[in-house]
């Protein structure tokens, strides 16, 4: 049962849009998934290689725009931006990995960040290239029906899942948490910590450059402001991840539901107006001061609190 | 040079000392937090929205003037602080983690709900305290006739800058003459050795939450007569202060205030040179640049040089 | 891992539950309005013109007897959240018709959905020029474009100021590009040169460099776009700065709502400004709903207000000639619209590459003592214009 649970999951989501959800249920699944990508990508750099990103808006703008200029310059479709991105993306995150993986900790986390916020200034300014603060929208969606985009985003939440399952599980995925653990030890065994570093990076930046080129076809419309934002990107990325468990293969999935999912049931209650906002944030610090590791990552603590027995994990 | 450019130019480099010394004391909270705790702080600006709306309501209820609602508001963000250190992030920081960084989680929450409770208390409006100062400036012209340049000298502006410097030498001698504050800075400079000299470790971290959200509350009480509020207005405070941080150094008082300068001034001539537009990229390229190169910031080059503390 | 998957489940289920029940004695209106965030101050401003909308509708007996009970739904000024709301509102509430979203960001997301679902959609108070270029049958707009919103300044300088040149600022946004582009355009028509043209960022605090530069270039005319308040911190500045421009125009938003005289106090004085709407306009009901809004909220309400406030009526004058409430039903009614609200008169065309916009008369409004005053055009204007403007040395 337990090994075979990936596949019962992926089984079942697969079979989601035979139920003929409404179009609302299936754009919140869409996001949800969309969201377990970018959070399944975050956790590959900073879960498992302990790097924290405060700037994958970068990626995910640069995904975004890719597609979006194909369709915009070149008059081609923006789907095309899947293998187009892999490129782009992979270019612009070395470049940050060059400037930004010499730094550690915080001072890490604080360049990515600015390396996000660049981004968006530079999108914004480069009218001639980017079309500006006019954003680009494309003319006609590819499908009016959620089912095509529902399997697009799953098979790529799917691949990703394997992907990161299968680096994790390799040699690279011990050099990964080597690095997180104690980066001087891990470069004293032999590691080539930038090397690695390096590689985590990209992996992350392309995957999440993917959710961007999804999110422009999906959406049909972006602006520097929307797919570059510090917070509505960058910020929740690691909220996803850090409330779903760090280090934790289903803790992204778990955190894209709790802030896609529940942000959205908590906004519709009824004469709850703006306050939704507190009810959310009080949310969150109650779960990161109850599971400090997450909700995948301090199960076992949550069974015990609700008085389920406990196996040690 | 023209007269009409060496005008443009002072009047630049001005606006770039008067906006680097009030960007200064907004960051001065976030290196001394920074420094102690090592933790991102990204509540800090709704901090400073905190105070601005404090000073809001003493001057639209009571009429006090913004300036002197700084000694209002400081002590009231003061408790804030040792509040939201003593009982959110100290429990979480305690706990050994995968990652330290959980705490942004706790930082975005804070934020949120502070953010959130404005809205609901004072709705979405656009506020300010109109002073009646509020747009006076001194002009080289009315004092000196037949100068060349005109230069002009906004007065909220200036009063601003001058009590900003003042809190900010406040802040440096509390650090530097005073045992606590010297012990806020063994803390900040090496934890084990603070830890081994008997210093009281978490108390230090709850009394610097408190100092940083006091000073960046007073930052709040000063900025409101030159500029407005609203709800949601704390998340570029919280930018500006990071680059500024990392830019001087942290938890270094000299440090800030030479890096607020230097943003200051930078901002101001990227708006004049080049563009307004691109001011913003240029803040966060020297803040990566800083990073690279001057990693300790400011205030490790004057250490090795052996100028300041 | 198993008991996991039950909590999935769990959540899952819990929103499936989450569908309204519909009640069969009034019409449902949900709008989708930013209500946190930074532009929650204008999504504040139009719910409590729609609310006030509703109160008098309903009084005269709502729409074909049936009572409107409107709600209204966060977007945050997120596009996703946007979108999200209004699929809902399609799908679970059987909604036939969308009103409102204010940024224009959102606007788009919801134009794309309620042109692909078929549901009429009118825009309220987004400005981007494309919302109603893209060839949408479902998508109306019941204000100006942008590129129409500084007409009547335009006219103003042409017939008044003829400047001979003009400096362009304008906010990095849409909003604000697109203004400034159609300013530079419309300077051509009355033989201004562009002497000198720059954005800043959002929020910014120091204008003063900028604006030194302006200062050096001394045009007749200094023309600013901006979304907010970031039109008094200019206004203050250029005081202190002592800039004597023949004149300084705004492109509404930011200096058209009453902020803009409380923050920049007497560097206000004088400023013309574009706007949509004010209290002081003859339209049938104009000046009574400006007088309800002030007495409930303590201000005048903007444009965004009254456009939201109309919004309603225009809905429900269109539910009301609707041969049935189905989604086409009622797009065939809107269509036909031909109304004169407190906004002015409403309809919708299709002319200069746009579909189904109103074009209405945009209006230059001067500072004047503390109080904005209709100034252009002439047939509209509540006081005389006072140009040529005193130097800021003389004033006081």
């Amino acid at each position: 049962m337990k090994k075979h649970i990936t596949y019962i999951v992926l089984g079942l989501l697969a079979l989601v849009p035979l139920l003929g959800l409404s179009s609302y249920m299936m754009h919140i699944l869409i996001l949800v998934i969309m969201w377990s990508v970018i959070g399944m990508a975050w956790n590959l750099l900073s879960g498992y290689c302990g790097q924290v990103s405060f700037g994958h808006a970068a990626f995910f703008g640069v995904g975004a725009y890719t597609a979006g200029m194909l369709y915009s310059k070149l008059g081609i479709s923006g789907w095309w931006g899947f293998p187009a991105s892999v490129v782009v993306v992979a270019v612009f995150a070395l470049g940050i990995g060059y400037i930004c993986l010499r730094l550690r900790g915080p001072y890490f986390a604080l360049a990515t960040l600015a390396m996000g916020v660049i981004f968006r200034i530079v999108a914004e300014n480069l009218v001639g290239v980017t079309g500006g603060d006019l954003g680009i929208m494309l003319r006609e969606r590819t499908w009016i029906d959620k089912t095509w985009y529902f399997y697009i985003i799953l098979l790529v939440a799917a691949v990703t899942y394997y992907l990161v399952r299968k680096i994790i599980e390799s040699k690279l995925g011990y050099y990964f948490v080597a690095i997180r653990e104690d980066q001087d030890a891990a470069e004293s065994l032999g590691i080539n910590t930038t090397k690695y570093k390096t590689i985590a990076l990209i992996l992350s930046a392309v995957i999440t450059g993917f959710a961007g080129v999804f999110y422009t076809n999906y959406m049909g419309y972006i602006d520097p402001k929307v797919v570059f934002a510090l917070h509505d990107i960058s910020i929740i990325t690691i909220m996803v991840v850090m409330v779903g468990g760090v280090a934790t293969y289903w803790g992204p999935v778990v955190g894209a539901i709790i802030m896609v999912l529940l942000a959205e049931i908590i906004r519709s209650i009824p004469k709850l107006g703006t306050a939704h906002h507190t009810l959310f944030g009080v949310l969150l610090i109650v779960i990161i001061i109850f599971l400090p590791n997450g909700i995948v990552g301090d199960f076992s603590k949550l069974k015990r609190l609700f008085g389920m027995r406990s196996p040690a994990p | 040079m023209t007269a009409i450019q060496t005008e443009v130019l002072l009047q630049t480099l001005i606006s770039g000392v008067l906006l680097g010394g009030l960007y200064a004391l907004i960051a001065l909270g976030m290196t001394i937090i920074m420094g102690v705790m090592k933790i991102i702080n990204l509540a800090h600006g709704e901090l400073m929205m905190v105070g601005m709306y404090i000073a809001f309501v003493l001057f639209s209820w009571l009429h006090i003037d913004p300036y002197l609602s700084v000694f209002i508001a400081a002590p009231f963000l003061f408790l804030l602080g040792i509040g939201l250190q003593k009982y959110l992030i100290n429990p979480v920081m305690k706990v050994d983690s995968i990652l330290p960084e959980n705490q942004v989680i706790l930082t975005v929450g804070i934020g949120m709900v502070l953010a959130n409770l404005a809205t609901i208390i004072f709705q979405s409006d656009y506020r300010q305290t109109p002073v009646s100062y509020g747009t006076k400036a001194w002009y080289l012209r009315d004092y000196w006739k037949d100068s060349p340049v005109d230069i002009s000298l906004s007065m909220p502006w200036t009063v601003s800058f001058t009590m900003a410097l003042l809190i900010t030498a406040g802040l440096w001698f509390f650090l530097t003459k005073t045992d606590m504050g010297k012990s806020i800075r063994a803390t900040a400079q090496d934890l084990d050795a603070a830890l081994l000299m008997g210093v009281n470790v978490e108390r230090m971290r709850v009394v610097t939450f408190g100092l940083g959200s006091a000073l960046v509350g007073a930052a709040g009480c000063l900025f409101i007569p030159i500029y407005y509020i609203y709800p949601d207005i704390g998340g570029q405070f919280t930018l500006i202060s990071f680059v500024i941080t990392i830019l001087g150094g942290l938890g270094s008082t000299v440090g800030a205030i030479i890096g607020g300068l230097i943003l200051g001034l930078f901002e101001s001539l990227t708006a004049t040179y080049v563009g307004m537009g691109w001011a913003p990229v240029g803040r966060f390229v020297i803040f990566v640049a800083a990073l690279i190169f001057i990693p300790g910031g400011v205030a490790s080059l004057l250490r090795s040089r052996k100028f300041g503390k | 891992m198993k008991h996991l998957s039950w909590v999935v489940a769990v959540i899952f289920a819990f929103t499936l539950f989450a569908v309204p029940v519909f009640a069969a004695d009034t019409f449902d209106l949900v709008i989708p309005l930013p209500l946190t965030g930074k532009p929650a101050k204008f999504g504040e401003i139009m719910k409590r013109s729609y609310e006030l909308a509703a109160e008098e509708i309903n009084a005269k007996g709502g729409v074909k007897g049936k009572k409107i009970a409107l709600s209204f739904e966060d977007s945050n000024g997120k596009p996703e959240t946007a979108r999200a709301i209004v699929e809902k509102l399609i799908d679970s509430k059987k909604q036939p018709v969308i009103v409102g979203e204010y940024t224009s960001s959102c606007a788009k997301a919801v134009a794309a959905v309620a042109e692909e679902r078929k549901t009429p959609y009118l825009v309220v108070a987004s400005a981007d020029d494309d919302i109603t270029q893209k060839n949408y049958k479902y998508v109306f707009r019941q204000n100006q474009v942008n590129a129409h919103y500084g007409d009547a300044v335009v006219s103003f300088l042409k017939e008044v100021v003829k400047p001979k040149t003009i400096a362009i600022l304008h906010e990095s946004t849409a909003f604000g590009t697109s203004g400034a582009d159609a300013m530079a355009k419309d300077a051509a028509s009355f033989g201004a040169k562009v002497v000198l043209r720059e954005k800043f960022e959002n929020g910014a605090i120091d204008f003063k460099p900028l604006l030194s530069k302006v200062k050096a270039a001394q045009p007749d005319v200094i023309y600013t776009v901006a979304y907010a308040n970031e039109a008094q911190l200019i206004m203050k500045q250029a005081k202190e700065l002592r800039i004597d421009a023949k004149l300084y125009g705004g492109g509404a938003a930011g200096f058209a709502i009453p902020e803009f005289i409380k923050g920049a106090q007497d560097a206000a004085e004088y400023v013309v400004s574009a706007t949509l709407w004010t209290p002081q306009l003859n339209y049938p009901g104009a000046k009574a709903f400006a007088d309800k809004y002030k007495t409930k909220y303590g201000d005048y309400p903007s444009y965004h207000g009254a456009s939201a406030y109309a919004a309603l009526f225009v809905t429900a004058d269109a539910l009301n000639r609707a041969k049935n409430w189905t989604q086409d039903g009622i797009r065939d009614a809107l269509k036909a619209t031909n109304l004169k609200t407190a906004y002015g008169p409403v309809k919708f065309e299709d002319k200069e590459g746009y579909q189904n916009q109103n074009f209405h008369e945009t209006l230059a409004i001067q500072v004047q003592k503390g109080e904005f005053e209709t100034v252009w055009p002439k047939s509209h204007a509540s006081k005389p214009y006072i140009y040529p403007v005193p130097s800021w040395r003389d004033r006081k």
